[in-house]
């Protein structure tokens, strides 16, 4: 009898131990605590850390193509983008909080209110040179004397030994930053 | 019985509303359609036969104006301008012969319909993939339409520099 009864009664207590491990003990706790996981999930990564892959070269050798990060949106609330700052760009018109799909990866190398050129592949601010020991590659780049409005920040990449008509940078406003990177 | 026929209203109000919101979009989703549809139709996989060529710039053609006006400056590649919706349409059967895939996608749509709904600007980020190229465009876009005879069609369309180098 006892053999017999055996067989059932262990798959009685596999199937109720699979339940326990999928459900929990208390299934309506597990749901709310599934509920709450998801929002904060959702909370987090929408609007507060933006999980973000790096798509080609203009940042290396900081940030390596196809490489993962996140952008953090809170980064900017208690004080502004600095120098050296590794900032994403939405492309589109500021639309509030909604996160962007696509943004700029680049580095901050201007604040408001400054001149900013490229001498000899060399960033000079307000005619003296910026010391950039993120930048690495060979470069000449030579560009006029761009003067920043209130609002406006200068960026560009690291990676200044492309071609110079194939590396996007330039100045942009405040409200295009969606926030600092996080790695 | 009472609850049960406040319920059975309250379900055919909430069909009603959404049977309305289906029949009578907003000019903004009509027009974020109508992108999607564009970009679709920009885009275009390998192996495409002559036909499927021809008809697929002739479906992209159908969503601009006659007399549309693009204006394409992307860095890094050269400056391109294109005037009447036969050379768009030319343009697209160029690209099919000279390229083997394109795939292009607008996120990030941001859509302000003027007022009396005759016109509306979009803006947006044009993702492209071009096959045998390393790196994805990436290109801020501003998109001008108008509605013509009832549907609304692109009369414009230019890039927008996102980092500007000027003084």
């Amino acid at each position: 009898m006892m053999e017999s009864n055996s067989g059932p009664s262990q798959a009685r207590r596999c199937g109720s131990r699979l339940r326990i491990l999928a459900f929990g003990r208390n299934p309506k706790r597990t749901l709310v605590r599934a509920a709450v996981l998801a929002a904060a999930c959702v909370a987090v990564f929408k609007l507060a850390l933006l999980p973000v892959r790096v798509e080609g070269i203009s940042m290396t050798p900081a940030y390596a193509d196809h490489s993962f990060n996140f952008i953090n949106r809170l980064s900017y609330l208690c004080h502004e983008p600095r120098r050296g700052d590794v900032v994403g760009i939405r492309l589109n018109s500021p639309g509030g909080w909604s996160p962007p799909h696509i943004m700029y990866l680049k580095r901050v190398i201007g604040l408001p209110g400054e001149g900013i050129s490229f001498v000899n592949g060399r960033v000079r601010v307000n005619g003296r040179l910026l010391d950039e020991p993120y930048e690495k590659g060979a470069c000449d780049w030579n560009t006029a004397p761009v003067t920043l409005g209130p609002r406006e920040y200068f960026v560009a990449g690291d990676n200044r030994a492309m071609p110079k008509e194939q590396h996007t940078f330039g100045k942009t406003d405040r409200s295009r930053i969606v926030g600092k990177a996080l790695l | 019985m009472k609850w049960l026929r406040l319920l059975l209203f309250a379900a055919v109000a909430a069909l009603g509303a959404w049977a309305w919101v289906v029949l009578h979009p907003s000019p903004e989703k009509v027009i974020r359609k109508q992108l999607q549809g564009a970009a679709r139709a920009v885009s275009f996989g390998p192996d495409e036969g002559y036909l499927a060529k021809l008809a697929g710039a002739q479906r992209l053609a159908d969503f601009f104006s006659t007399n549309v006006d693009v204006q394409l400056d992307v860095p890094g590649r050269q400056e391109h301008r294109l005037a009447g919706r036969e050379e768009i349409q030319q343009e697209a059967l160029a690209a099919r012969a000279a390229v083997r895939s394109l795939s292009v996608t607008f996120p990030d749509v941001t859509v302000i319909v003027n007022a009396g709904d005759a016109s509306a600007v979009a803006d947006l980020t044009l993702q492209a993939k071009v096959a045998g190229e390393p790196d994805m465009i990436v290109q801020e876009m501003k998109f001008t339409l108008r509605k013509i005879n009832g549907q609304w069609l692109i009369v414009k369309v230019e890039t927008v520099r996102t980092l500007s180098q000027g003084a």
